[in-house]
Formats: structure tokens, C-alpha cells, sequence
């Protein structure tokens, strides 16, 4: 934290809505005589608990394992045993023919272009715009949080033929460039509306600090809002990301060249019209999530973040 | 409570940071589209299996169009089917239509884009490369279009070089563990069902979400019917839901159901379900496309079996396979003729025939395989007498959800009744529209 | 740099805040341009018959009467209130009790290389390409998928059924599946609005003897306030626009028991090559979606300025 401001507090902000919470921790603080024995029942609790969030979380993760397992089956072993049952071999044959078949590499590049792309317009935008709505409480700022709303909520399908004619007018049809544009947009709508939410209950006496410091909204916003926005923007990084690598409509009609198409496109090739063969389905299927996986592994303290926050006494 | 945030806020600026680099690579690769070298290139795209009849042959056919053609460079890309469906009109519309392509026959596909002025009138050209004595009447009802796009017009919208039908695959084995003869007629169909359902087995591999259940509603129509009745209710607009043909189709099939014929959970199943419980020999008898042979012929390993057409009927749903299609915006059209001719030799026909599927212009002779001669032989009679009946859904473009909606509810339990009132609704519309 | 001498009477008047137009114009900008204008042509198309290519033709309201009585249609719009249901409603309770858990309870006390599995795998399903999670499904709860074999092998073959191919069952088997899907979702954005919550709140609440319970409704939910009222508002939008979902588990099958409007009006666009027709279905949509969107930011913002 490198804060200049005199007051600025060392780590997380003040709760937003201390009337409210504190007050009825308070009250519920009255009946001192109660804490030997909430004390002493809670570590009994905390196994079955902890037992039963996993193995619920087991169950949970529990489907993906179908695709893994047949993805490494010979097609012979998946007809025999059908989808369920475990490879009798494990066999990476499939996996790497799968790879050329699509082009994986080329793929694999332009997703990541894109993606990236789209992560970088969508937060930078977002945060521009909800600084001017959530921090600086512009005139007529519910209206234009309406607005943002609203754009975000056309279906997709509608916008098909739109964006195709205006696309095609300035030439960004079939380019990379043009799709992750209109999608970084879309997604700015929606993290708009998340940061203004968030930056709604953002500690006011920071900012007036930083007013008194003579500091400006430039150096606000770099100083001050952003440092104390990491956690949610970094979750819209993942989601942006995440989201980004699976849609599926929009590159459809507008990647059309083989040299533009992402990841879940090329892989959709497998797919015939009659055939579909399950085993390369799974291999396509898993070569398709491993990026997202090895990517949410980095990511991994992002979300963690949550978690260890609470754990730190 | 500071330190856990560096490491977050690094990666995010990191993130970014590679975001920032990658979008001006983008930028700069949008700008340069494929650089020509000094000849001419030629571009196709199919969306057909590579691995299967259609792929193998159609590479062979870009292999011998590369030999005669040394001095263009063929860009070959693959497609899939749901990709054309939805953008064909939009990339036929714009700098990025190939030269050459696949597209599906049928009102709502070939015939809107012929209707959009988006395909190469093919007639004379038909004419000049003998393309129309190669295939008949019948057969290129699906490539002929009117002005509107509807099917069966006189002007040439595609070129056809495959042809398809529903036939019936039938599992030896299981016909002889049982003692059931194979049928050779409807009577004797329903008799070989009956004793399988005594015995316990579901006779028939059935797909509700998919093609399949609906080729059964109008397969049973058509044992009731003639070449008239196809054409009213393909071209015309004129048919009587509550008619014989339709009635005996709708209440057979409510017959068989309630006696077990059809697998009753087969009602969320897609093809390739019912393709793999037949594979697995879950059930004796399944119709369907000749689409499926070239899988099956790969798959099934364990027991003897056959495919033939359909014993009870002299029509059945069928018709030409899909269409090459030039684009008006093709660059390349003589080049565009030249690989269809291709796809039309001797040569071609014969790899088409070899690997399972039905080629249209082949001497039965030059196929070495005998069950795929079989298939061959009864697409060739169906053509001969035209047998070949189109499909149920080809009216009205959409139709095929009202058909897989509708056959749905019958396979749950719903009334003939109500599977015809289902069906009737849109077609009035369509006839209605027809004037 | 005015601001510098006139700070106070800035902050104290938040609405009439000046200095900010210049960051809020790009990204009106590019919203306008991106959004807006397909958003226009949208609503013009729904009053043509066009095939999306060639000249629309004038049509008038004429789709829009057709719309009114097309049983489909409002067949779809049935099916929207199980939809919400397994998008919104069910991931957004179930996700803030589980990152209370874990924030409030597992996180304390059990390793964090658990704690951070347990998170990575409540958010995988998100992580999953639609195509895959739909094909995954399907073979696990087609008639002889995983479901079934289970239920048989615990002995409760009774229970078996047709999970995605029976008229009853589909939408629910459909709402497992959604939820399933989406609970990452709130999960990830609730842990991460709980990290602004001053530990020492917790501490105090311990020190006085709450139970987590008590923590849970008097602190943790009223605290995700903001991240609850964004979780609620985008999936239920999300749901009222459902379409990959739908399209490759059950295909709006059986019958229609499964229809949702965004997939009639896919249908029209694509299968049906009725563009002004799905235009209509479009517009419909969003000026619904947006009325209600418009009624959850009224609500949320009458409860920030009551903080």
C-alpha cells in the first residue's frame, strides 16, 4: 500500500454498512456468559463440516471425470464399456490426432489474443466508467447505470445480423480485432455495472483525504480506487477471461476464416452433421478446458484471495 | 493483511500488460488479409468427416485437381455443418465467400441462397459438362430451384455427386438367435417386430431428438402412399392430415410404441445414441440414412449384418446428398467447374462407392464390397422408379422442429390426434402462403 | 487543479460532481457504437419481413401481432421462472452459504491447499466450454448414463428415469444442470466482496460469543450487500437470455417442455432465416429484461443511500 493520504488505513477499508452490522453485533455481544461454551463447540463442528463441504465438492467435479477418462479410451474400449467405465488403457493417441486435426496451435494463439484483448478493454473501460459513476456520482448517473444495464441485456442471437452489416461497412468482419472490440464492450457494460456497485459503498473519507491532499482524479483513481479495487477487479480479470475463451455465437459468425477461429470453434469441427465420434469429443473437450485449468492454476491466488483474507487472524 | 495483495495486483498487471501487447498484434494482424503469391488460388470448403466416404473422396478429388491444375494452389478449409448453417448467407454476402463449397439441398438452405442471388446459376453450365444427363429427373429435384427458392424448379442452383436414403440396417445374428426370418415385405416386418417384442427385445434403435423418429412417421406414410402424394405434399401444398396415409402413419406408430416396438426411452436420444445401441446390438432393426453405413461398416465388429431397403415400402425418404454450390462472389468459376467434373469421374464415383457411400453415377460393378454393392442397387431402383420421396420436414423451412417436437410428444404419450394437429398447423400456413 | 480549493464542497455534493465526463466517454462511446446501434437496427428489422439478406420489407406490427398469439412463443416464456430459478435464484443462496463456509469457517482452521481446492473445483464447471458441459450431461443422464447405473446400483432401480427425454423431469434435470454450472459464479464474487469485511468485525462477533449463524445473517450477508444485488441482477438477465444451455442439453426438447425465448428466436434467425420475426422475439426481450433490471437498480439504489 502505498498511500499517501494521512488517514489511509493499513489494510482493508472500513465494513460499508457499519449501522447496520455492528450494531446488531453488538446486541447479539450481550450474553458474555455463553462464550466458554460456543468456544469449546466449535472445533467439533469444524470436521464433519469441512467432511461434508468436500466431499459435496467431490461429487461436484465428479462429472468432468467422464471427460477425462474417455478422452483417453480407443474407440473399441468406449463401445465395449461405454462412456462410464474406467480406460482399460490410457491411450494419448487420440488426444495428439485431435491436435492436428483442428490446428490446436493456431487456435490456442488466437484464443489467447483474444482474450487478453478483451480482458484488457472490458477492465480498463469498466473502471474508467465506474469511476465516474460510483466514485464521482456524475449527474444523471443512474440513468447511465441503466443504460449500461441495458446494453448488456440484447440477446445475442439479435445482434447477429447488426453487427454483421456494420462490421462488414468498415471491415472488420472476420478480423480478431473487430470481434474482441465488440465483445471487450459488452463485457465493459457488465463489469461497469459490478465496479459501480462495489465502488457504492467505497470509504468516502478517503477520498475527501485525498481532495484535502490536492491530489487529482487521476492520482485518485491510481492511488486510491484502484489499490483498494484489486480483489474484484482481479475476479472480473478471471471471469472476462474465462467467459471470453468459451463464447461460441459471436466468433461463429464473425471468425469465418480458419486462421481467425478460437479454440472451442476449431474443436467444434469434430462434430459432423451425422458422425460424431464420442472419444474425439472428449479429447477435443479436454483439450479445450486445459488451457482454461492451467490458466485458473496462475490465477489461483485471485481467487484465493477470498479465502486467505478470512484466514489471517 | 497487506502482503497477500502484491502478488494479486502483479499478476493482474501482468495480465494486463500482455493483454496491452497482445491487442496491438492483433491490430496489426487485422490489417493484413492472405497474401496471394504470383498464382491463382482456389478456394473450397466442405464440412464433411475427413475420415469418412465423402471426405476421403472429395481429398482424392482435390489431389487429382492440384495434378491437372499445377498452377493453382487449392485452399481447402473444413467447415461444420452448423457453422455453414447459420453464417452461409452473411459470408456468401461478403469478400470472404470461397469459391467453391458444400451446402445442404433444401428450401431453407440452397433455395434461400439461390433466392438471395447468392449462388451461380449452374443451368447451361449443367448442360454444357453433361452434369444433367448424370443425373436424372428424380434425382436432381434437390439441385433444381424456382425463382422463390423452392425446390423442383428449372434452373440449376448445385451439383449433387452422392445420393442418400433411408434404408434398413438388421443385425443377422440376432435375426438367427431368435429364428426370425428377415423381412421382405411390411407383413412380414411387422411379424419379425412382433416376435422379437415376445421375446423380450425391443426390435427397433430409435432417436426422438433427432432425425431419425420423424423418417419413421413418414416412412409409414409412405408404405401407404404413391409418387402423387409425395409430390402434392412436397411442392403443392396440398395434403390431408387426416387422410390414410397420415393417419395409418400416425397410429401405427402409437400401435407400436404402446406394444414395445420403439424403445420408450429412445424419446431424448440424438442419432448417434441410436447408431451405437445398434452397434452394441442392443436392437435387431434400424432405419436410417445410408449417412450412417460408413460408421457402422468401421464399427461393428461383432456379429454379422446387412443393409437393405426399407421391405415395406416402394418409396422411401431419399434424395440427392448435399450440393457443391458456387458462390456469385466466386472469384474462380471455371476453376469451380472443372472440380465438380472431377468429382464426377469414373474415379471419384468409384472411391465413393468403395467407401460406403452412393455415389450417382456408377456401374454397380466397379464396387467390391457386397453389402455396399446392396445399398447401391437399392438407391439405384428407387431412382429408377422414382422412389426417392424427399423428407418429411422439406416443406417449410423450420418445419424439422415442429416434426421433432411433435413425435416427441407421441413418443410420451400423447394422441395420433394431436402428432397430426401438431404437424398440420405450420403446412396450412405454407399452403395458405403457396396461394 | 480547482478542486484543490474547493474540496469539501465537491465531496459534499456528490451528484454535481464535475472532472469525471472524461473518463466515462469512452466507454459510452464504444457502447454506443457497439451496442446501441445493433440495439437500433434490431428494433428496425422487427418491423420488416426479411430474410437477412436483400431489402427488408416494410412489415408494420405485423410481427409483433403474430408474436402475441404464437403459443410458442409464450410456451417459452413458461419455462423463464424454472430458468431464473436455477440460474439466480438457487446459485446465489447456495453460493452465500458456501463462502461463508468457507471464508468464516473451513478457512480458519484447515489447510489452505484444501481450501483452495474446494474453491477450484466449485468453480470449474464455469471454466468448462458450454459444447462440453452439454455433452458431459448428456451421456450421464441419458437412460443408461451414470444417473440410472447409480440409482441400480445402490439398489434404488426403481428410482430410474428418463431424466432429459421426460416431459415432467426435463426442465428440472435442465435446473440441476444449470445450477451446477453457475454456482461458481457467485461463489468467486462473494469471496471476493468478503475480503473488504474487517476481520476484527469477526473477532469482535467471536469474542461476544455469536454462533455462525449469527455472524452469517447479521454480518456476511449484509456486508455482500453490493456483490448479492450484481449476482442477482446479471444472472437473472443471464437467465431471461439463456440459449447455449438449452441448445446443446435438450434442444428446447421435449416437445417444448424445455423452450426458451432466446432459442425460439435463434431458431427464427438461423433455422427459419425469419429475421424480422426474430427481430421482434429480440426486442420483446430486451425491453422486458430491461424493465426489470431497471425495477432490482431502483431497489439497489434506494438501499445505498439508505446505508
Amino acid at each position: 500500500m502505498t498511500l499517501t493520504t494521512p488517514e489511509a488505513p493499513a489494510g482493508l477499508p472500513a465494513p460499508t454498512t457499519p449501522g447496520r452490522g455492528r450494531g446488531r453485533s453488538r446486541r447479539a455481544g450481550r450474553a458474555d456468559t455463553r462464550l466458554p461454551r460456543a468456544r469449546a463447540r466449535r472445533p467439533l463442528l469444524f470436521w464433519p463440516v469441512t467432511a461434508a463441504v468436500t466431499a459435496f465438492v467431490l461429487a461436484f467435479v465428479a462429472p468432468f471425470l467422464v471427460i477425462v477418462t474417455n478422452a483417453f479410451k480407443t474407440s473399441a474400449d468406449y463401445r465395449n464399456n461405454g462412456p462410464l467405465s474406467w480406460p482399460e488403457e490410457w491411450n494419448w493417441d487420440i488426444l495428439a490426432d485431435v491436435w492436428e486435426r483442428v490446428g490446436f496451435t493456431q487456435k490456442l494463439v488466437n484464443s489467447v489474443q483474444i482474450s487478453l484483448g478483451v480482458v484488457l478493454i472490458a477492465v480498463v473501460l469498466a473502471l474508467f466508467n465506474a469511476y465516474a459513476l460510483g466514485i464521482g456520482r456524475v449527474r444523471w448517473r443512474n440513468a447511465f447505470l441503466v443504460f449500461f444495464l441495458a446494453v448488456n441485456v440484447l440477446p445475442q442471437e439479435g445482434m447477429v445480423y447488426p453487427v454483421y452489416y456494420v462490421f462488414r461497412e468498415v471491415g472488420l468482419y472476420d478480423t480478431k480485432l473487430g470481434y474482441t472490440l465488440l465483445i471487450g464492450v459488452v463485457y465493459s457494460a457488465f463489469g461497469t455495472y459490478l465496479l459501480t456497485s462495489v465502488f457504492a459503498g467505497f470509504p468516502r473519507e478517503l477520498l475527501e483525504a485525498a481532495a484535502l491532499d490536492g491530489a487529482s482524479r487521476w492520482t485518485t483513481l491510481w492511488r486510491i480506487v484502484l489499490p483498494m479495487s484489486w480483489p474484484t477487479l482481479s475476479v472480473m480479470c478471471v471471469f472476462f477471461f474465462v467467459w471470453s475463451w468459451n463464447e461460441f455465437l459471436m466468433p461463429l459468425v464473425l471468425l469465418i476464416s480458419g486462421e481467425n477461429q478460437t479454440v472451442p470453434l476449431g474443436l467444434s469441427v469434430l462434430q459432423g452433421q451425422y458422425s460424431s465420434d464420442p472419444t474425439a469429443m472428449s479429447a477435443a473437450a479436454l483439450l479445450g478446458v486445459v488451457p482454461m485449468i492451467a490458466f485458473f492454476l496462475v490465477f489461483q491466488r485471485t481467487l484465493t484471495r477470498g479465502i486467505s483474507a478470512g484466514a489471517v487472524k | 493483511m497487506t502482503l497477500p495483495r502484491i502478488p494479486t495486483r502483479r499478476s493482474v498487471r501482468a495480465a494486463l500488460a500482455a493483454a496491452a501487447a497482445t491487442l496491438s498484434l492483433l491490430a496489426a494482424s487485422g490489417c493484413g488479409g492472405s497474401g496471394d503469391g504470383g498464382g491463382q488460388t482456389f478456394t473450397i470448403w466442405h464440412y464433411e468427416d475427413p475420415e469418412g466416404a465423402l471426405g476421403t473422396a472429395w481429398q482424392a478429388a482435390i489431389e487429382e485437381f492440384e495434378r491437372t491444375h499445377p498452377d493453382v494452389t487449392v485452399e481447402f478449409e473444413l467447415r461444420t455443418f452448423d457453422q455453414m448453417q447459420q453464417t452461409s448467407g452473411m459470408v456468401l454476402n461478403s469478400d470472404e465467400a470461397p469459391d467453391l463449397m458444400e451446402y445442404n439441398k433444401g428450401n431453407a438452405t440452397a433455395g434461400l441462397l439461390s433466392s438471395q442471388g447468392l449462388l451461380t446459376d449452374l443451368t447451361e453450365v449443367a448442360q454444357e459438362r453433361g452434369w444433367a444427363d448424370m443425373l436424372g429427373e428424380n434425382l436432381s429435384t434437390a439441385a433444381r430451384y424456382d425463382d422463390s427458392g423452392r425446390m423442383g424448379g428449372d434452373r440449376w442452383y448445385g451439383i449433387p455427386n452422392y445420393g442418400e436414403y433411408v434404408l434398413m440396417y438388421y443385425n443377422q445374428d440376432m435375426f438367427e438367435e431368435y429364428g426370425i426370418e428377415v423381412p421382405t415385405d411390411q407383413a412380414s416386418f411387422e411379424t419379425a417386430l412382433r416376435r422379437f417384442a415376445d421375446e423380450g427385445v425391443t426390435p427397433i434403435a430409435n432417436a426422438g431428438n433427432d432425425h431419425p423418429a420423424q423418417h419413421w412417421l413418414y416412412l409409414l406414410a409412405l408404405t401407404q402412399a404413391d409418387q402423387e402424394w409425395v409430390e402434392n405434399y412436397q411442392f403443392r401444398g396440398e395434403t390431408d392430415f387426416g387422410g390414410p396415409e397420415w393417419t395409418y402413419a400416425a397410429e401405427t406408430y402409437r400401435e407400436w410404441l404402446d406394444r414395445g416396438y420403439f424403445a420408450e426411452d429412445s424419446v431424448g436420444l440424438v442419432g448417434n445414441d441410436m447408431t451405437e445401441s445398434f452397434v452394441a446390438g442392443e436392437h435387431p432393426i434400424m432405419v436410417g440414412g445410408n449417412w450412417w453405413y460408413g460408421g457402422l461398416a468401421d464399427d461393428i465388429r461383432d456379429f454379422e449384418w446387412g443393409a437393405l431397403p426399407y421391405p415395406g415400402s416402394e418409396l422411401a425418404p431419399g434424395s440427392a446428398g448435399n450440393l457443391w454450390v458456387v458462390p456469385a462472389r466466386s472469384q474462380q468459376q471455371e476453376l469451380a467447374y472443372d472440380f465438380i467434373d472431377i468429382t464426377m469421374s469414373p474415379e471419384i464415383q468409384a472411391l465413393l462407392g468403395n467407401e460406403g457411400s452412393v455415389p450417382v453415377s456408377v456401374d454397380p460393378a466397379d464396387i467390391e464390397d457386397e453389402r455396399a454393392r446392396d445399398v447401391i442397387t437399392g438407391f439405384q431402383s428407387l431412382e429408377e422408379n422414382n422412389g426417392l420421396a424427399l423428407y418429411a420436414d422439406w416443406p417449410i423451412a423450420g418445419y424439422y422442429d415442429t416434426y421433432v417436437a411433435a413425435v416427441q410428444n407421441l413418443m410420451n404419450g400423447a394422441r395420433p390426434e394431436d402428432l397430426l394437429d401438431e404437424i398440420a398447423g405450420p403446412y396450412e400456413e405454407f399452403a395458405a402462403s403457396l396461394g | 487543479m480547482t478542486q484543490k480549493t474547493l474540496p469539501q464542497r465537491l465531496w459534499r455534493r456528490p451528484t454535481a460532481a464535475r472532472g469525471y465526463g472524461g473518463y466515462l466517454a469512452p466507454g459510452l462511446l464504444l457502447c454506443l457504437l457497439f451496442l446501441v446501434v445493433p440495439l437500433a437496427m434490431t428494433i428496425g428489422y422487427s418491423f420488416t419481413t426479411w430474410q437477412g439478406i436483400g431489402d427488408p420489407e416494410w412489415a408494420g406490427l405485423d410481427n409483433y401481432t403474430r408474436l402475441l398469439e404464437d403459443d410458442t412463443f409464450w410456451a417459452s416464456f413458461r419455462n423463464i421462472g424454472f430458468i431464473i430459478l436455477g440460474m439466480a435464484v438457487v446459485p446465489t443462496l447456495l453460493g452465500l452459504m458456501l463462502a461463508a463456509v468457507l471464508f468464516d469457517h473451513i478457512a480458519k482452521r484447515a489447510p489452505a491447499a484444501l481450501v483452495n481446492g474446494l474453491r477450484s473445483g466449485l468453480y470449474l464447471p464455469q471454466v468448462i466450454p458450454v459444447a462440453v458441459t452439454g455433452l458431459m450431461w448428456g451421456w450421464i443422464l441419458a437412460p443408461q448414463g451414470a444417473v440410472n447405473d447409480l440409482l441400480e446400483a445402490v439398489g434404488l432401480g426403481g428410482l430410474t428415469q428418463n431424466w432429459l427425454g421426460d416431459r415432467d423431469l426435463a426442465l428440472w434435470s435442465v435446473l440441476a444442470v444449470l445450477v451446477w454450472m453457475q454456482l461458481g459464479y457467485p461463489l468467486v464474487l462473494f469471496l471476493a466482496g468478503l475480503q473488504r469485511i474487517d476481520p476484527e468485525l469477526y473477532e469482535a462477533a467471536d469474542l461476544d460469543g455469536a454462533s455462525w449463524f449469527q455472524r452469517f445473517t447479521r454480518i456476511t450477508a449484509p456486508l455482500l450487500r453490493p456483490e448479492l444485488y450484481v449476482v442477482l441482477v446479471t444472472t437473472t438477465i443471464a437467465g431471461l437470455k439463456v440459449f447455449a444451455q438449452i441448445y446443446v442439453l435438450t434442444g428446447g426438447g421435449p416437445g417444448d417442455a424445455t423452450l426458451v425465448p432466446s432459442y425460439f428466436a435463434y431458431q427464427n434467425f438461423f433455422e427459419r432465416a425469419d429475421v424480422g420475426y426474430g427481430s421482434a422475439i429480440s426486442t420483446v426481450m430486451t425491453v422486458m429484461v430491461m424493465a426489470i433490471a431497471a425495477v432490482f437498480l431502483f431497489r439497489q439504489n434506494s438501499d445505498d443511500r439508505g446505508m
